[in-house]
C-alpha cells in the first residue's frame, strides 16, 4: 500500500525504546497531512465559552459560529446564554466595505435586547485582513454602555489551538480588577476545568469536603461576577495545564497568587490533587480531612471498579487527546486498570510532557504529536489496540478498524473526573471494549 | 422570543460554503478534498460531518500560517497537495477555498497550473472551487463544487445514450435509493454526486481510507455527451448550476425538476424517466399504492399538525409540499440561505393549505436564523418541527417534537440513513409526523379533557390518579393517614434555584430550624444514595424518597435524576416524589414520569402576573433573567403547562400555595381553582414563615383562624392538605418526628495511621512539572515541589520556582532558552533545594549529583508518583 507516514512527519513520531531524541512538537501542522487539530479561534472559544452570562459574538463569516454552537458539554448552574451562537455573519458586501460598523450595530442591538454586562468579541480569520478595528469597536461599546467588551483577536492562521488558549487567558486577565482592589485572601480558584458533565461541581464538592472555599472557577460554571473575585484567592489550582498554566503564571506575577497543578483523572491523581491543595491552602484540619476523605473515597471506588478490572486486564489502549497533561493522566489511569497504553499522542502537547510520557509508557509504545488518521490507523493496527480514547472525530475511524472507543473530549454527558469519573470511565471502557459487537465485526 | 436583531445572527440555520463543497466531493470516486485556509476549517467541518454520517471524514488543509497569509499561500498549498497525494493516492483532488484564501486573493487555478507544470507525473485530477464562507452557505457550496467538477472535467463531447442525474444535498441512503430506481428503470445514467458508499460504508475486514465509491471521474468526463440532464433541485444558483453549464457548453438539454419528495414530485420524476425511455418497475408502482394508503391512514392525524420546516431551500420546499399533500400545514417554512425565489415558491404552496385549514397565519422566512424561526413557531402555534438536529433546543424549549430528516443530525445515530426521497421516503416521513403528533396528544388528552369538562370538583381526579392510588396511600404528604405511619426522606441534592422569591432564604447548617429551603449540607447523588441506604436500614417504614431542594429539584435536574436512578436501582418499591417551582416542568415532565416519579408538588402562589410579581422578584429562564410581571408570567405559563403534562402522564400532583397576608390572601382561592382545573389532586395552603434575611422577613402573618377559613373555601375546588409540617430539604422520618440531624453522616472512623514513628519529618525537593509524577530532569526543573515527610505521611509545603529554570515566560510553558546558561540553571536549582535533605528527580547529571552530595543532600532518581517517591525517600533517610 501507499505511504502511511510522511517524511516530514517522522520526527513527530517515536518509541522510547528506539529513540531518545526529543519529539518534534509545538510546531505548525504539516500542510496536507490531515491534522486533527483545530485553530486559534477554537482554542480561545473553548476556554471562554463556559462563562455563562457572557455574550459571545463571533465576528466573521458564519461558519465558525455555526460549527461551535453549543457543541461542548460545559454546564452552568445559572445563565444559559453561552449556549447560543451569535455571529455578525459577514457577507460579501461586508468583506469589501469592512465589517466594523456591522459589529458596532450588532452590539447596539444586543444592548437593547439582552443588556449583558460582558461581551467577548471573537475576531476570526478575515477580520484582520479586511482591516476591522475590533479593539476600537469594543472600546467604544465599553464607553457607551458601561459594560465590558473584550476583543479576542483569534484568526485561525495565527498559530494553533494553544495560541488561542493564551489569547483567552489574556482576555480573562483584562477582566480582573487591579491588585489593590482585591479583598481578603481566602480559598482557591480552580483553573482549567470547563465543567464538562458537571466536573467543576465535583471538584468543588471535594473542596467543600475538606473545608476549603472555592473563590472563582475558570471557566467552568463561571459568571462575570464570580470571576471578578478571583484575585482574592490564596492559591490557583490548575487542572488543564495546557489551557490555563499561562493564566496561572500571569496571576502569580500580577497578584502574587501561587499555583499548583492538579489532575483529577484517576484514583491516584485525584487523591494527590486533593491532598496537595489541602497542604498548600488548608489548615491542619483540612489536611486531616483530605487524608481521610481521599483514603475513604479511593477505597470505596477501588472496591466498585475491581470487578471491572478483571475484565479489562491485559487490554491495550490507544490515546489521542488534546493536551499532554491529560494524556499523562490517562496513561496512569489505564495502568491502574491493568491496561497497557500502546499508542499515545496529543494535538498540542509540549516537549516536557512528551518527555514524561516517554518515561511512563513501555519502551515500544508509539508516541506521536499532531497525528493524522493514516498514522493512527497504522499504529493502532500494528499495536493491536483494543480501545481508542479520543475526540469524536476519531470515533468513526476506531469503529471502522473494529476498535472500541471512549470519548474523552467535550461532547460527553457523564463526568470522567474525580472519583465518580473513575467509576464512569471504567464502566465506559468496559462496555465498549467488552461489547459483543466485536465478536461479529472482527470475526 | 424574537430579538428582531438584524446585524447579528442568533443561532445559525446554515453552514458555510466549504462544507457543501467537500460534501459534494465525497460523492466522487477516489477523491480527496483539501481546504485552502486555516487548519480549523477542515477540522470543524470534519467533526460536523463525522458525527452526522458516523463515518471517518478525512479532509486535508493547507494549514495557512501568518506567513502564508501575508506572502501568499502557494507554498502551503503545493506542499499540501504533495502530502495528500503521498498519503492517499487520490485520483481526484477537490480544492475548496475558505474565507481566508479568497480574502487574501489566492489565485488557485494558476497555482494548480504551475503545480502540474512542476510535477509532470502528477496523475491526480485537481479541481478548484471558489467557496468563500461569506459568499453563500453549504447549499451553494455543494452546487459550486459540482459546477467546478463538471466544468473542469467534462471535456469528452462524444455523444452517448446516458443521462446525467444531478442532485442537491441528499442523504447517502436516499442517493442509494435513487440509484437503485434509475437502475431498475433500465436507464443508463451518471449520478452526480454519489455519496451512497463513501458516507455510508459498511463494516469490512479491511478499512480503505481513500473513499472508493462515488461517481468515477471518467463518467463525469462523459457528461458533456449525455442525451439529457435531470437536475433534481428547485433553487440551485443559476451561475453555478452544473446542468445549465452542460446545456450552454455542450448543448445537453436540461430538465430541472423538484427534488422527488412526496407524491407529486415523485410522480413527476417518474414521468420524466418514462419520457426518457425508462420503464417504471412494478415494485415502484406498488410502493406508490402503499404510499397513498399511508397518506390516507395518516391524514387525520397529520391534519392536526402545524409544522415548522427549516433547512436548505430544496429540502424545505420538498418537505413542505409533502406536508401539504397530507393536510399538514407548514405554518413556518424557513431557510438560512439567502434564496430569492424561496419565498414566492413556498407561499404559493402553503397559502392554499392554510386556507384549507382556515388558518390565518403562516410565515415563510428567507435568510433566517433560529431566533426568527423560534419567534415564528411561537406566533403561529407550530406543534411539530421538521428539519435537522439544530432544532433540538427549540424543541426542548417549547416542548414540541422534532423530526430529524436532514443534515446535520448530531444527537441521534443514523444520520447517514435518513430517507426522504421517493414514495418510500414519503411514506416513512408521513408515518413519523403522524406518530409524533399522536404521542403528543396521548400524553396530554386525559388531563386536558378532565380539566375542561370534569366540573365535579369534590371528587379526586379519576383515571390517572387511580393508577397511583396505592402509592398515594403510602405517601405521608398526599395521605393524612399515611402521614402518621409512613416515613419519608428528603435528599438535599438540589442547591440551585432559578427563581427568586421574596419569602425565601436558602440556608445550610441549621439543624434546629425546620422549614423548606433548609439543609445542613448539600449532597452529591452518590452521597445522597448512601444516606438513603443508611436511613432505609434505620427506618423500615421508609416509603417515600423526595427531592425538595433546598433549591429547585429541576434546576438541578442531572443531580435529581441521578439520585433517583441510584435509589431506584436499589429499591424498586420506593415512591418518588419531588417539589419544584414548576419553571422547568414543561421540559422535564415526561422524563420525570418516565423515571417513575409518581408524586410532584408544584408551588404556585399566584395565577395573576401582577400578584406573582409581588412574590417573585425574578425568574431565570433559558439563560435570560426576567423581572417583575414578565418573569411571573413565564413562571405561570410553565407551571400550568407542566402541571398539565404531569397529570396527563398520570403523576399525582400537589399544589403548594404560600399564603402571604396582603399579597395573595385574597387570591388563594383562584389559585386553588386553577390547580384543580389542571388536574392537581390536592392543594396545600401554607402559612408563610417570615425568614430572617428574606425580603419578606417583616411581613405580617395571617391568623390561624383566617388560614383555616381560607382552606375551607379552597376545599370547594380541590382537596386540602391539613397535615403539612413544612419540612426541611433534608427531612427524614415521620412528618412529626424529623430525625434528619441524628441520621446525618457520621464520618466513618478512618483507621489511624500505623503508629510507626519515623522520627522528625525531613524536607524533600521534587522535580516535577505535572505535580503528580516525578517527571523533571534536575537541571531543567522549572520548579520544585517541596515536601515534608516522615516516611509515612507526606505534606506539600510549597512549590518553588527555580531561578534558572524556564519559568514559562511569554509562552505557556515555553522555555526561556536564550536566557540562562547550563551552569546558571544548575546553580539556580542547587540554590533552590539548599535547605532540603533529599532531592527526587527523574534524572540528574553527574556533576550536580556530586555537588548535592557534598552538601549532604541525598539524591533519588525515579519516575514514580510524587507521593510514593517522597515517602520512599524519607523512609530511606530515616
Amino acid at each position: 500500500m501507499y505511504a502511511h507516514i510522511l517524511e516530514e512527519r517522522k520526527s513527530s513520531i517515536k518509541s522510547p525504546a528506539r529513540d531518545s531524541t526529543p519529539i518534534r512538537c509545538e510546531a505548525a501542522s504539516v500542510a496536507g497531512a490531515v491534522s486533527q487539530r483545530a485553530c486559534v479561534y477554537c482554542g480561545a472559544r473553548v476556554v471562554l465559552n463556559p462563562v455563562a452570562d457572557a455574550f459571545h459574538i463571533v465576528h466573521g463569516p458564519i461558519g465558525c459560529a455555526s460549527y461551535t454552537w453549543d457543541i461542548r458539554g460545559s454546564l452552568s448552574s445559572g445563565p444559559q446564554l453561552y449556549r447560543n451562537s451569535f455571529s455578525t455573519d459577514l457577507q460579501e458586501r461586508d468583506v469589501v466595505f469592512g465589517g466594523a460598523e456591522k459589529l458596532a450595530s450588532a452590539i447596539d442591538e444586543v444592548m437593547g435586547v439582552y443588556a449583558p454586562r460582558l461581551i467577548f468579541v471573537y475576531a476570526t480569520c478575515i477580520v484582520g485582513v479586511i482591516g476591522d478595528d475590533v479593539e476600537a469597536v469594543c472600546r467604544e461599546a465599553e464607553r457607551k454602555y458601561g459594560i465590558r467588551a473584550v476583543p479576542v483577536k483569534a484568526p485561525g492562521f495565527s498559530g494553533n489551538k494553544s495560541t488561542g488558549y493564551r489569547l483567552a487567558c489574556d482576555a480573562l486577565m483584562r477582566l480582573l480588577p487591579p491588585r489593590e482592589k482585591r479583598g481578603k485572601r481566602e480559598g482557591v480558584n480552580i483553573l482549567g476545568d470547563y465543567n464538562l458533565a458537571g466536573e467543576m461541581w465535583i471538584i468543588k464538592s471535594y473542596m467543600r469536603e475538606i473545608g476549603i472555599p472555592v473563590v472563582s472557577t475558570f471557566t467552568g460554571d463561571a459568571t462575570y461576577e464570580r470571576l471578578l473575585k478571583a484575585p482574592s484567592a490564596r492559591l490557583n489550582v490548575v487542572q488543564c495545564a495546557g489551557s490555563m498554566l499561562y493564566l496561572a503564571e500571569r496571576m502569580e506575577r500580577e497578584y502574587g497568587i501561587p499555583w499548583v497543578k492538579a489532575s483529577f483523572f484517576g484514583l491516584e491523581d485525584t487523591g494527590t490533587a486533593i491532598r496537595q491543595v489541602a497542604d498548600l491552602a488548608g489548615s491542619p484540619a483540612a489536611r486531616r480531612k483530605a487524608a481521610d476523605f481521599t483514603r475513604r473515597e479511593s477505597g470505596r471506588v477501588a472496591r466498585l471498579v475491581a470487578p471491572y478490572h478483571r475484565r479489562l486486564a491485559g487490554k491495550k489502549a490507544a490515546i489521542f487527546v488534546g493536551g499532554g497533561f491529560k494524556a499523562i493522566s490517562l496513561v496512569r489511569q489505564f495502568r491502574e486498570m491493568g491496561m497497557e497504553t500502546v499508542l499515545v499522542g496529543t494535538q498540542t502537547g509540549r516537549a516536557d510532557e512528551y518527555e514524561v510520557l516517554g518515561k511512563l509508557v513501555s519502551p515500544d509504545t508509539v508516541i506521536l504529536d499532531d497525528a493524522n488518521p493514516a498514522e493512527l490507523e497504522k499504529f493502532m493496527r500494528e499495536k493491536g489496540a483494543d480501545i481508542l480514547v479520543g475526540g469524536v472525530k476519531e470515533r468513526p475511524l476506531a469503529y471502522k478498524l473494529g476498535i472500541a472507543f471512549c470519548d474523552h473530549n467535550h461532547e460527553r454527558k457523564h463526568a470522567l473526573a474525580g472519583y465518580e469519573g473513575v467509576e464512569n470511565f471504567t464502566r465506559e471502557v468496559n462496555l465498549s471494549v467488552n461489547s459483543p459487537v466485536w465478536r461479529y465485526a472482527r470475526g | 422570543m424574537s430579538s428582531g436583531m438584524v446585524n447579528l445572527n442568533t443561532n445559525p440555520c446554515k453552514m458555510c460554503m466549504p462544507m457543501g463543497a467537500v460534501s459534494a466531493f465525497y460523492g466522487v470516486a477516489r477523491c480527496m478534498s483539501l481546504l485552502h485556509g486555516s487548519q480549523g476549517c477542515s477540522t470543524y467541518i470534519r467533526r460536523h460531518m463525522a458525527t452526522h454520517y458516523n463515518e471517518p471524514v478525512d479532509i486535508a488543509s493547507s494549514s495557512l500560517t501568518e506567513e502564508g497569509t501575508v506572502f501568499g499561500g502557494e507554498k502551503n498549498l503545493v506542499r499540501g497537495l504533495d502530502n495528500l497525494i503521498k498519503l492517499y493516492r487520490p485520483e481526484v483532488i477537490g480544492i475548496a477555498t475558505t474565507c481566508l484564501a479568497e480574502t487574501i486573493g489566492e489565485d488557485v487555478p494558476s497555482i494548480v497550473r504551475r503545480y502540474y507544470e512542476s510535477r509532470p507525473d502528477c496523475a491526480a485530477k485537481i479541481v478548484a472551487v471558489a467557496s468563500a464562507g461569506y459568499s453563500g452557505t453549504q447549499y451553494e457550496g455543494w452546487f459550486r463544487a459540482l459546477h467546478a467538477l463538471v466544468s473542469q472535467t467534462a471535456v469528452n463531447r462524444v455523444r452517448h445514450d446516458g443521462l446525467n442525474v444531478i442532485t442537491g444535498p441528499v442523504s447517502p441512503a436516499d442517493t442509494r435509493a435513487l440509484k437503485n430506481l434509475l437502475r431498475a428503470a433500465g436507464l443508463s445514467f451518471t449520478l452526480l454526486p454519489d455519496i451512497s458508499d463513501n458516507l455510508d460504508g459498511g463494516h469490512a475486514a479491511d478499512y480503505e481510507r481513500l473513499p472508493a465509491g462515488g461517481t468515477p471521474l471518467e463518467r463525469i468526463a462523459r457528461m458533456g455527451g449525455a442525451r439529457a440532464t435531470l437536475e433534481l433541485a428547485t433553487f440551485p444558483p443559476e451561475s453555478h448550476s452544473p446542468g445549465r453549464w452542460l446545456e450552454e457548453t455542450h448543448s445537453v438539454p436540461l430538465l430541472r425538476l423538484n427534488m422527488p419528495v412526496g407524491l407529486r414530485d415523485t410522480d413527476a420524476f417518474l414521468k420524466a424517466l418514462e419520457d426518457l425511455g425508462g420503464t417504471i418497475p412494478e415494485e415502484t408502482l406498488r410502493e406508490r399504492g402503499r404510499c397513498l394508503d399511508a397518506m390516507i391512514d395518516a391524514h387525520k392525524y397529520n391534519a392536526l399538525g402545524r409544522a415548522a420546516i427549516f433547512g436548505e431551500p430544496d429540502m424545505v420546499y420538498g418537505l413542505a409540499r409533502l406536508a401539504c399533500e397530507n393536510g399538514l400545514v407548514p405554518v413556518v417554512a424557513a431557510t438560512g440561505c439567502n434564496c430569492p425565489a424561496f419565498r414566492d415558491a413556498l407561499e404559493r404552496e402553503i397559502r392554499p393549505a392554510a386556507d384549507n385549514a382556515l388558518l390565518e397565519r403562516a410565515s415563510v422566512l428567507n435568510f433566517a436564523d433560529f431566533d426568527d424561526i423560534g419567534a415564528a413557531v411561537a406566533a403561529n402555534g407550530a406543534n411539530l418541527l421538521i428539519g435537522n438536529s439544530d432544532g433540538r433546543r427549540l424543541a426542548q424549549e417549547r416542548g414540541i417534537p422534532l423530526i430529524r430528516c436532514a443534515f446535520p443530525v448530531h444527537d441521534h445515530v443514523g444520520g447517514q440513513r435518513i430517507r426522504v426521497l421517493g414514495y418510500s421516503g414519503a411514506l416513512r416521513l408521513l408515518d413519523s409526523f403522524a406518530n409524533a403528533l399522536i404521542s403528543r396528544r396521548d400524553a396530554s388528552f386525559r388531563a386536558e379533557l378532565l380539566a375542561r369538562h370534569h366540573k365535579d370538583a369534590g371528587n379526586a381526579a379519576p383515571g390517572p390518579a387511580r393508577s397511583n392510588a396505592e402509592k398515594t396511600a403510602r405517601h405521608p404528604c398526599f395521605s393524612a393517614k399515611a402521614g402518621r405511619t409512613a416515613a419519608r426522606l428528603h435528599l438535599p441534592v438540589a442547591p440551585a434555584c432559578n427563581i427568586s422569591c421574596n419569602y425565601c432564604a436558602r440556608a445550610f447548617d441549621c439543624p434546629n430550624e425546620s422549614r423548606p429551603g433548609v439543609t445542613t449540607a448539600i449532597l452529591s447523588p452518590e452521597e445522597a444514595f448512601a444516606r438513603f441506604a443508611r436511613v432505609k436500614a434505620a427506618m423500615p417504614n421508609l416509603t417515600v424518597v423526595g427531592i425538595a431542594g433546598p433549591g429547585d429539584a429541576l434546576a438541578n435536574f442531572s443531580e435529581t435524576a441521578e439520585t433517583l436512578r441510584l435509589v431506584r436501582e436499589a429499591d424498586p418499591e420506593i415512591v418518588f416524589c419531588l417539589s419544584t417551582n414548576g419553571l422547568l416542568l414543561p421540559l422535564y415532565a415526561a422524563q420525570l414520569a418516565g423515571m417513575g416519579v409518581s408524586h410532584v408538588t408544584v408551588t404556585i402562589n399566584a395565577v395573576n402576573p401582577a400578584i406573582g410579581a409581588r412574590i417573585c422578584q425574578h425568574v431565570t429562564y433559558m439563560g435570560v433573567t426576567y423581572e417583575g410581571e414578565a418573569g411571573a408570567a413565564i413562571l405561570m405559563a410553565n407551571q400550568f403547562a407542566g402541571l398539565r403534562l404531569l397529570t396527563g402522564a398520570g403523576v399525582a400532583c400537589k399544589v403548594n400555595i404560600v399564603l402571604i397576608k396582603g399579597v395573595n390572601d385574597a387570591h388563594v382561592e383562584d389559585v386553588a381553582r386553577k390547580a384543580a382545573s389542571l388536574g392537581a389532586s390536592i392543594a396545600n395552603v401554607m402559612q408563610m414563615i417570615p425568614v430572617k434575611g428574606s425580603a419578606f422577613e417583616d411581613m405580617p402573618l395571617v391568623s390561624n383562624r383566617e388560614h383555616t377559613a381560607l382552606r375551607k373555601r379552597c376545599e370547594a375546588h380541590i382537596p386540602q392538605m391539613y397535615h403539612c409540617r413544612q419540612c426541611r430539604a433534608d427531612a427524614a422520618g415521620l412528618l412529626d418526628e424529623d430525625r434528619s440531624f441524628s441520621l446525618r453522616e457520621i464520618a466513618p472512623r478512618t483507621p489511624a495511621a500505623p503508629e510507626r514513628k519515623m522520627g522528625r519529618p525531613v524536607r524533600v525537593a521534587v522535580a516535577s512539572r505535572s505535580g503528580v509524577v516525578v517527571d523533571q530532569h534536575f537541571g531543567f526543573a522549572e520548579q520544585f515541589y517541596i515536601y515534608e515527610s516522615d516516611g509515612v505521611s507526606t505534606r506539600l509545603v510549597e512549590t518553588r520556582r527555580s531561578p534558572g529554570g524556564g519559568g514559562g515566560c511569554g509562552r505557556c510553558g515555553g522555555r526561556r532558552a536564550d536566557a540562562v546558561s547550563e551552569t546558571g540553571k544548575i546553580a539556580g536549582a542547587l540554590e533552590t533545594v539548599a535547605d532540603c535533605r533529599a532531592v527526587v528527580a527523574m534524572r540528574i547529571g553527574d556533576s550536580p549529583a556530586k555537588q548535592l552530595a557534598r552538601k549532604g543532600i541525598a539524591v533519588f532518581s525515579t519516575y514514580e508518583s510524587i507521593d510514593k517517591a517522597v515517602r520512599d525517600a524519607a523512609a530511606r533517610l530515616a
